[in-house]
Formats: C-alpha cells, sequence, structure tokens
C-alpha cells in the first residue's frame, strides 16, 4: 500500500487523468441507460404503467395508439369472445391547452385518454390524489400537471371542455406528452369539442381481461378477425413505433462504452509497469516478493477503478437531481450495483496482463543490465 | 516536427495502445451520430424533402400537420399575405398500413402518404395521376414498381409509378402522391377526418428571395390564424426531436471529453518515456516549443488515423446495417465535424504534456544514468 | 573564431544550489581556460563538480557567480531562449548515455541538430555536411542504418559526428569509453584526438579513463568544486 500510494503521489497527473478517464465513463453509461429508460418511458409510460393486462389495436394502426380507430364491427367482435372477461373502450385524442399551471403561460399540447374501467385503461397506481369519481375529474401526469388545477379547452365550434386535475400518475406520458387520464363520457366530449363535424366518436383501442389466459385471448382476436391487433401490456409497449430501437441503440452503446473502461484502466497499467521495470527489478533484487508488488499494483487498480466509480456515481447522482430538456433521470441503486460490480470485475481482469508482466521479473537482471 | 513524424512511422508500436483506444472512441462518437442522424432521419426526412423556405400550420395545430387545417378561404389570405414573393402549395400527410394487394393480410407496412402541390425534392414536377403513387428509396426493398398497394382500414388502391432516387431525397417511408389521391385515402381510411376538396393540412411557401422568409412569415401570421415556422424550426417542433438532438447531443459531448482525457493520459505516459530523449534534444538546443509541437502533431497524427478508421467503420456499418432494423444513417457533416472536434480533443489532451515538458532540464542528458 | 586564441575562459565561476535551509556549492571559484585546439581531461570523484562544470561551460546552466566566454562570446547573462540557441549553433555534446535518437539513422541522427532550429544553412548544405562527416568518421556504408543496427564503436562515432556538424568552438565528452570495452575504448580515444586536432576543435572530456588523459593536452584535477591541480601532457602523444 505504501508502494502504490508514494508511486501515485509522484504521478499525480497521470492518475488523476486515468481516474478522470474512468469517472466520466462511468457518469457516461450510468447516465445513459437512465436516460434511454427515460426517454423510452416517456414515448409508452400511458401503455406500460396502465391496468389493462390486454390492449386490443387495429391492425392498421401498426401498434401506434394514436393511429388505431376500433369500428362498431371490430367491438362487437372484441365483446362477443368467449375468451374476454371484461372488456371497455380506450379513447385517445390530442389538444391543446391555451396555457396550464405549469406551462408558464404558454400553450400546453396534451394527450386526453379516456377510459370505461378503472381496471381496464386507468393508470395503475397514483402518487398523489385520486381518480376521477365525477363529471370532468381527470388524473395527470407527474410533473406536467399540478393537483387541483383546472384546464379548459375550446374545440373550434365554440364548446368548452374543462378537466379538474384530481390525481397524479407518474411515468404515465403517451408519446412524450402530457396525458390527462378521464373517464370515457368526458372524452367523447372533448373529442365532439375538438372536432365538431364528426358524426361519430370511435375509440381508440379496446382494453381487455382475458377469462382464462392471454395467450388464449390474443390467439382467439387475431383469429376472430385480420383487422385486430391484439397485445399483452408488455408487448403494447415495446412495440411502440420507435422506442424498441430507441432502447436497442442505446444498448449497443452502453455495451462499447462499458468496454472502453477496462481497455483504458488495463493498458494504462500494463504501459506503467513497462515503464518502471527497472525499479521493480531493483526492488526484486533487494528482497522484496513478487506478492508485494502484485499487491501494490492490485491497489492502484482498486484506488482507480473504486475512485472513479464512486465519482462517477456521484455525478450521475447529481444530474438525477437536474431535469434534462423534458426528461428526468432517475437514480436507480440497482443499476448503479450491477455496474460496480461489472466494471470492477473488467477492471482487474484488465490489470491481468500487468500482473503477469511483474511476476515474470527475474531479479537477476538488476545485476547484469543497467545503464547502456 | 519532421522528426515527430519520422518516429510515428518508425516505432508505430509506440503509439498503437493510444490509437487502438481512440479508435474505439471514435467509433463510439460517429456511431453515436449516425443513430443519431437516423432517428432524426426518420422523423424529419419528409420536412426536409419539401421545397421553399417555410410550412404554414393553423395555428390550433399545435406545430403539427396532424392537428392542422386549412380550408379554400384561409389559404387564399394566405396567398395574399405572401402576395408576390412566392408561390403557395398545399400538403397532407396521413400515415397509414399498406399492404400488398393479394398478400397476407397481417403484413402491414407502416408508410406516409404524402399529398403535395408543388414537387418536393426527387419528385417530376407534375404530380402523379389520381391513385398513382411515387415511393421512398427505402420502399424499394420492400415494394416493386407498377405494384398495387392497399391502404389502410379501407384498402385504398394506389400503384406504386416508381422509386426515387436515394441521393436525390432525404425522405423515408413516404408514398407521394396528388392531393386528391390523399384526400380520397383520407376520406375511406379516416372518415371522420375528411377533408373538403379545398382543405389541406399545411401550406409550402416557395419564395423568390430567401432572405425574406421572416417578413413574409410575419406577414402570414399577423393576418391570419396561422403559425408559419420555417422548415428548420417545423422539423425542431416535432415531437421528440428536441429531446433526441439534446440527449445525443450531450453524450457526445462527455465522449468527447473522454477522448481529451485519453489523448492526454497516453501521450503523458509516452512523454515520460522519452524524458532522457528530450533531455537531449534540449542539451543540443532545440527549444521547448519545438519539442511540444511535436508532440502535438502526434497526437493529432494518432487521432487522425483513429478517426479515419472510425469514418471507414461507420460508413461500413450504414451499408451493411439492414434498413428498418436500426434507425442508422451516415451524414457526411456529422462525420466531418467529428473529426474535428477529435482533432481539436487532440490538441488541448496533449496540452497536458507540456509543462512536463517544458520541465525538462537539459543538465540531465549529461551525467550518466 | 576567438578573439582573443581561447576557446573557453571561466573567471571566478561559482553555482550554488539552495535546497531546504542549506546550501550546496557545487563549484567554488572555478579559474578555467582553455586554448583553440586544446584537449582538456577533467578528472575527479563523483560529487566534484564535474558534470556542472561542463553543463556551465555548455551553456546548459547559468553560473551563480563568475563569467563564462566561448569563443569569445560572454553568455554569462543570456536568457534561455539565447542559450538554447548558443547550444545549437556554438557547441557540441557527446553524452555518456541516450547518446543517440533511436528511431533515426546515422545519417539523421547528424541531421537532427538542423531539424531542430534555423542554424543559418540550407538543408542541402547540412547534408553534404553531414555525409562528409560520416565519410571521415569511415561511417559512409552505414548512413542508412538505424542505431540498433550499430555496434557502441560505431554508435559513439556517430555521436561525435552529431557534435561536430555544427563545426563547434568547443564539445563536452561525458565518460565517451565507460560503456565500452578496452580495445573500443582505444580506438574512440584515438577517434577523439584526431578530429579534434584535425579541425582545431577544443573539448573538455570528463573521464575516470587513464588511457584519455594520457591523450589530452592537460589534465585538470576538480574536487569538491575546485580546481586542484593542472597536469600537462609531457608530450604530444601521436
Amino acid at each position: 500500500m505504501f508502494l502504490a500510494a508514494k508511486e501515485m503521489h509522484r504521478g499525480k497527473v497521470k492518475f488523476a487523468l486515468l481516474l478522470v478517464a474512468v469517472s466520466l465513463l462511468v457518469f457516461l453509461i450510468l447516465v445513459q441507460q437512465a436516460l434511454s429508460r427515460a426517454l423510452v418511458t416517456s414515448f409508452i409510460g400511458a401503455i406500460e404503467n396502465q391496468s389493462a393486462p390486454v390492449l386490443v389495436y387495429a391492425t392498421d394502426a401498426l401498434r401506434a395508439p394514436q393511429g388505431s380507430v376500433i369500428t362498431p364491427p371490430m367491438e362487437e367482435l372484441v365483446t362477443a369472445s368467449p375468451e374476454v372477461a371484461e372488456a371497455g373502450r380506450i379513447g385517445i385524442l390530442s389538444v391543446t391547452f391555451p396555457t396550464s399551471a405549469l406551462a408558464e403561460g404558454e400553450e400546453l399540447s396534451a394527450v386526453v385518454w379516456g377510459y370505461e374501467e378503472e381496471a381496464l385503461g386507468a393508470p395503475a397506481d397514483l402518487s398523489a390524489g385520486a381518480y376521477p369519481a365525477a363529471a370532468g375529474e381527470a388524473v395527470g401526469t407527474a410533473g406536467d400537471f399540478e393537483l387541483g388545477e383546472t384546464l379548459a379547452f375550446e374545440g373550434p365550434g365554440g364548446d368548452t371542455v374543462t378537466f379538474d386535475v384530481v390525481g397524479l400518475a407518474e411515468d404515465s406520458q403517451l408519446a412524450v406528452q402530457p396525458t390527462l387520464f378521464v373517464d370515457y363520457a368526458d372524452f367523447e366530449d372533448a373529442a365532439l369539442a375538438a372536432n365538431p363535424t364528426a358524426m361519430a366518436v370511435l375509440p381508440s383501442l379496446m382494453a381487455v381481461a382475458p377469462a382464462t389466459t392471454e395467450a388464449a385471448l390474443i390467439s382467439d382476436l387475431r383469429a376472430a378477425s385480420v383487422d385486430l391487433d391484439p397485445l399483452t401490456r408488455a408487448d403494447a409497449a415495446s412495440e411502440f413505433p420507435g422506442a424498441g430501437q430507441v432502447e436497442q441503440s442505446f444498448l449497443i452503446i452502453l455495451g462499447l462504452y462499458g468496454f472502453v473502461v477496462p481497455l483504458v484502466t488495463g493498458l494504462f497499467f500494463l504501459i506503467i509497469t513497462f515503464q518502471k521495470t527497472r525499479a521493480l527489478t531493483l526492488l526484486r533484487a533487494v528482497g522484496a516478493r513478487s506478492g508485494v508488488l502484485v499487491r501494490a499494483l492490485l491497489w492502484q487498480v482498486a484506488f482507480i477503478l473504486g475512485g472513479g466509480i464512486a465519482v462517477g456515481v456521484g455525478l450521475y447522482a447529481l444530474t438525477s437531481l437536474v431535469e434534462i430538456g423534458q426528461l428526468t433521470i432517475v437514480f436507480d441503486w440497482g443499476m448503479v450495483a450491477f455496474w460496480t460490480a461489472l466494471l470492477g470485475v473488467l477492471g482487474v481482469l484488465s490489470a491481468l496482463a500487468s500482473i503477469r508482466r511483474v511476476l515474470a521479473i527475474d531479479p537477476v537482471e538488476a545485476t547484469t543490465g543497467g545503464g547502456h | 516536427m519532421r522528426l515527430a513524424l519520422r518516429e510515428l512511422r518508425r516505432q508505430p508500436g509506440r503509439f498503437a495502445v493510444a490509437t487502438v483506444t481512440l479508435t474505439l472512441i471514435a467509433i463510439l462518437l460517429m456511431f453515436l451520430g449516425g443513430l443519431l442522424d437516423g432517428l432524426l432521419q426518420s422523423a424529419t426526412g419528409a420536412y426536409r424533402a419539401q421545397p421553399g423556405q417555410l410550412i404554414v400550420y393553423s395555428d390550433t395545430a399545435n406545430d403539427t400537420l396532424a392537428g392542422s387545417r386549412i380550408d379554400g378561404d384561409l389559404r387564399v389570405q394566405v396567398e395574399d399575405a405572401v402576395g408576390g414573393a412566392g408561390v403557395v402549395g398545399g400538403i397532407g400527410e396521413l400515415t397509414l398500413g399498406a399492404r400488398v394487394d393479394g398478400g397476407d393480410e397481417r403484413e402491414l407496412e407502416s408508410v406516409a402518404l404524402r399529398g403535395y402541390e408543388i414537387a418536393p425534392a426527387g419528385l417530376p414536377d407534375a404530380a402523379p395521376a389520381l391513385r398513382e403513387v411515387w415511393a421512398d428509396p427505402d420502399l424499394a426493398e420492400t415494394y416493386e414498381a407498377g405494384q398495387t398497394l392497399l391502404l389502410g382500414p379501407g384498402r385504398s388502391e394506389v400503384t406504386v409509378a416508381g422509386f426515387l432516387d436515394d441521393s436525390a431525397t432525404p425522405s423515408l417511408g413516404g408514398l407521394w402522391a396528388s392531393l386528391d389521391t390523399w384526400r380520397a385515402v383520407l376520406a375511406e381510411s379516416r372518415p371522420g377526418s375528411a377533408m373538403g376538396e379545398e382543405t389541406v393540412q399545411g401550406l409550402v411557401v416557395v419564395l423568390e428571395d430567401e432572405a425574406a422568409a421572416a417578413d413574409v412569415a410575419a406577414a402570414i401570421d399577423g393576418a391570419n390564424p396561422t403559425r408559419t415556422l420555417t422548415i428548420d424550426d417545423a422539423v425542431l417542433a416535432i415531437p421528440g426531436v428536441e429531446a433526441q438532438n439534446s440527449t445525443f447531443g450531450q453524450i457526445i459531448g462527455v465522449t468527447l471529453a473522454i477522448a481529451l482525457v485519453v489523448v492526454a493520459l497516453f501521450f503523458a505516459l509516452l512523454t515520460v518515456e522519452r524524458l532522457s530523449l528530450y533531455a537531449v534534444l534540449k542539451a543540443m538546443g532545440a527549444k521547448t516549443r519545438t519539442i511540444f509541437a511535436g508532440v502535438v502533431v502526434q497526437a493529432l497524427a494518432v487521432t487522425l488515423i483513429a478517426a479515419a478508421i472510425g469514418v471507414a467503420m461507420t460508413i461500413g456499418a450504414g451499408q451493411s446495417i439492414p434498413a428498418g432494423s436500426l434507425p442508422f444513417a451516415v451524414e457526411p457533416a456529422r462525420l466531418a465535424i467529428s473529426v474535428g472536434f477529435m482533432a481539436l480533443a487532440a490538441v488541448v489532451g496533449s496540452a497536458f504534456s507540456l509543462r512536463r515538458v517544458a520541465r525538462i532540464d537539459p543538465a540531465e542528458a549529461i551525467g550518466g544514468n | 573564431m576567438s578573439k582573443d586564441g581561447f576557446a573557453l575562459q571561466m573567471q571566478g565561476v561559482r553555482k550554488v544550489y539552495p535546497m531546504a535551509d542549506q546550501e550546496v556549492v557545487a563549484l567554488d571559484g572555478i579559474e578555467m581556460d582553455v586554448a583553440e585546439d586544446e584537449i582538456v581531461a577533467l578528472v575527479g570523484p563523483s560529487g566534484s563538480g564535474k558534470t556542472t562544470l561542463c553543463t556551465i561551460a555548455g551553456g546548459i546552466l547559468t553560473p551563480t557567480d563568475g563569467r563564462v566566454r566561448v569563443g569569445g562570446e560572454d553568455i554569462t547573462d543570456y536568457s534561455a531562449k539565447k542559450l538554447t540557441e548558443f547550444r545549437r549553433t556554438r557547441v557540441g555534446f557527446v553524452f555518456q548515455a541516450v547518446n543517440l535518437v533511436p528511431f533515426l539513422t546515422a545519417r539523421e541522427n547528424l541531421l537532427v541538430v538542423d531539424e531542430l532550429g534555423p542554424t543559418g544553412r540550407s538543408r542541402s548544405d547540412a547534408r553534404r555536411r553531414a555525409d562528409q562527416l560520416l565519410e571521415e568518421l569511415g561511417l559512409a556504408d552505414r548512413a542508412n542504418n538505424l542505431p540498433g543496427q550499430l555496434s557502441g564503436g560505431q554508435k559513439q562515432r556517430v555521436a561525435i559526428g552529431r557534435a561536430l556538424m555544427n563545426s563547434p568552438e568547443l564539445v563536452m565528452f561525458d565518460e565517451p569509453t565507460s560503456a565500452l570495452d578496452s580495445k573500443l575504448g582505444d580506438q574512440v580515444v584515438h577517434l577523439i584526438r584526431d578530429e579534434m586536432k584535425q579541425r582545431g576543435t577544443s573539448a573538455i572530456i570528463v573521464t575516470h579513463d587513464e588511457r584519455i588523459t594520457h591523450y589530452a593536452d592537460r589534465t585538470v584535477h576538480i574536487t569538491d568544486g575546485r580546481i586542484t591541480d593542472h597536469e600537462y601532457a609531457a608530450a604530444a602523444v601521436g
């Protein structure tokens, strides 16, 4: 430990640079993973965190909920299926509010999500307040709306629709938009106000609870009509257009970054081990055991990795306190634990080459070599 | 400087470590850029293909085509506001699933049906005939010229007249058609949103004088319930684009910082290895400046080699990634910028060795080990 | 060329290093003149100050007190920048260790001085001179070899060639034979003497090697920073 510390003290700049490099890499890895999660959640939160186990889309919608329309014949097929225990409509509408409590005078574009039963399409959990009980009440996505605020929008025909936010839900946006969860009847009012010339308001999706199993339900509905595209909640979330691709891209990048850490660390220690070959040979010649020298090396590796990870995690924690644009990064201990373990192991493995070099030093060289 | 380059050529092994690590970082950097551009392109390609400088939405639209609606009367008013400064053309867009006539009913490709009046990039001036479409280059992998496609829940029939050239358009996943075709398909697939004969979703404005864009936009919005944006602003308004841009931008920024630190680190190590050589050179009359310039040149050379490999691999990745599996686009401008920033990182990173080089005492060259 | 026939003149030169709460006197009142064309062997135990004397004579360090003139040029008060230029153009060094740049050929090692800054001659002139020196040193056929491909004696000759490239007033040799076996050491000693005498270049050779003291015109003994003795050679050895 003495040797390790002394050497690091003498070579402050280079060890500091390595520490900075590792810290930045760890920070980047953690933040990237959190960001990719946040980005994906902002697309699919509404789907992922709502209560219905199965959602039925129109096949033509290509799994984009806002593009899906369920016609009356399609709805009949769904409700008539023996595998369906309960079914409810879900209506999705984009509206623009002149302003909201948190929008500070700016317009707010939002999604209105109407559901018929709480267990079929409402957010599964609330972070504050309660579910809508009366007409005009809504649950809003946390961070976009304030509990107790009232929002009003006026359609082109002059009809006004208001919503009172009585509850808040986390991670429930749809397609990166603030989302209001309302009773289906309120959704219908809003849809008519937004499009006065429309002859009828059709639901976007059907929310369904299976009578037996989800798999049986899905295969029954698929067989019933080519126009029905039933998906489990999880599949609906992962199949949301674009979301899967974003997540996949990030995973590839994360892997590569993860690889850079042991590469830089391992190569650094290999180089400095070569550079101090003479000094190491001398130490061995005067009686230092190999084990001592290897331990000194490992102390340094531990210091760099431990320090780098600590700083990286600290920066990550700090970043999670700030908002990056529209996304909030969540501090995830599980992720921290995973990467600490992985990078720690990889880092030590990367030092193997250096360890081998140290063990290969022959103290005899101190006498025959020296000076050219 | 020649000394520095000669060392690179004659002792490349010494620089291998730094080069390998920087290459990996360069690949990461450019891959990130490619992913960002891929994501952006699929979202924004159609907008960038539009002719002209401005897009006009109705002011209730929240800056998206989907929510916008401009009827005949409003259009006339917009045209008045534009006056002789340019021409105005209608546009409309509809995203739906396309099936091949006679094929599997569940095999759907997401396409964007785009109606136009003024031909966007890559399209012939005359709008296609009714029910005829021109397809974007990436759709050539899925469809053939002359094929009949069934669009949307209404199973609207359209025929593929041909495909646009890759180099002619940035647009992806689109079928370009006349406004009449678009309206017909809209009515068949989304009866609730059907639009009248003169109604469009948005207007593009092609100006005689590009510099007049701001004034014309102000004139249009001043007199009408519209929102007029430049194409660049319209692109930024697409949901998700801004978020992706800033997110990736920050990651790329931190990666560059890492590149800088890696250069600084490995060249600091290299400097340590060459202290005695530098002492000798200084004793022989080399200025600190000369020696340091050599270090910078080497750092630049190593970084540029790494960047070149990064560019090559990114272009390779762009060719080999099957379309549709992963959003990935290789933009020469972004590659050039990445290389430029890496070079900057190299120069700044090598500055960390400056102090050490300056401190080398030529007297150390004399007096043995 | 010096005005008054001296390659080096050191008057009252002192070099003092401050260290913690003491001072270390490396050189204490050195008076030494080296005539043009004279070869001086500088002998003394470790820590006697012989290396310090060379670094000051060569314009690498500045003295704390006293004056230093090389080839008539007073370099005592030169700034670091001027000293750098001075070293490049007026003196030569042959170091004990790390003599040659390992990734440059023999010829390139000679040319390296011209690469480091302006020497007042064109590249082609420099190349001509390098080739001439290599020829004179018997290395014409080794011009394109790297140091790794040269023997110990050949490397030493390249180093001497490099020191002579800028036709210096004075060349400083630091233990030139310490790493060589006796036969090679002999050759190098002869070579040094021949080359220096042929060009009329003065040399200061720091050494323990008695053979050199035999070949030198004068042996200067230095102990604890002071010159204790000058020994003149009995007769010129051919």
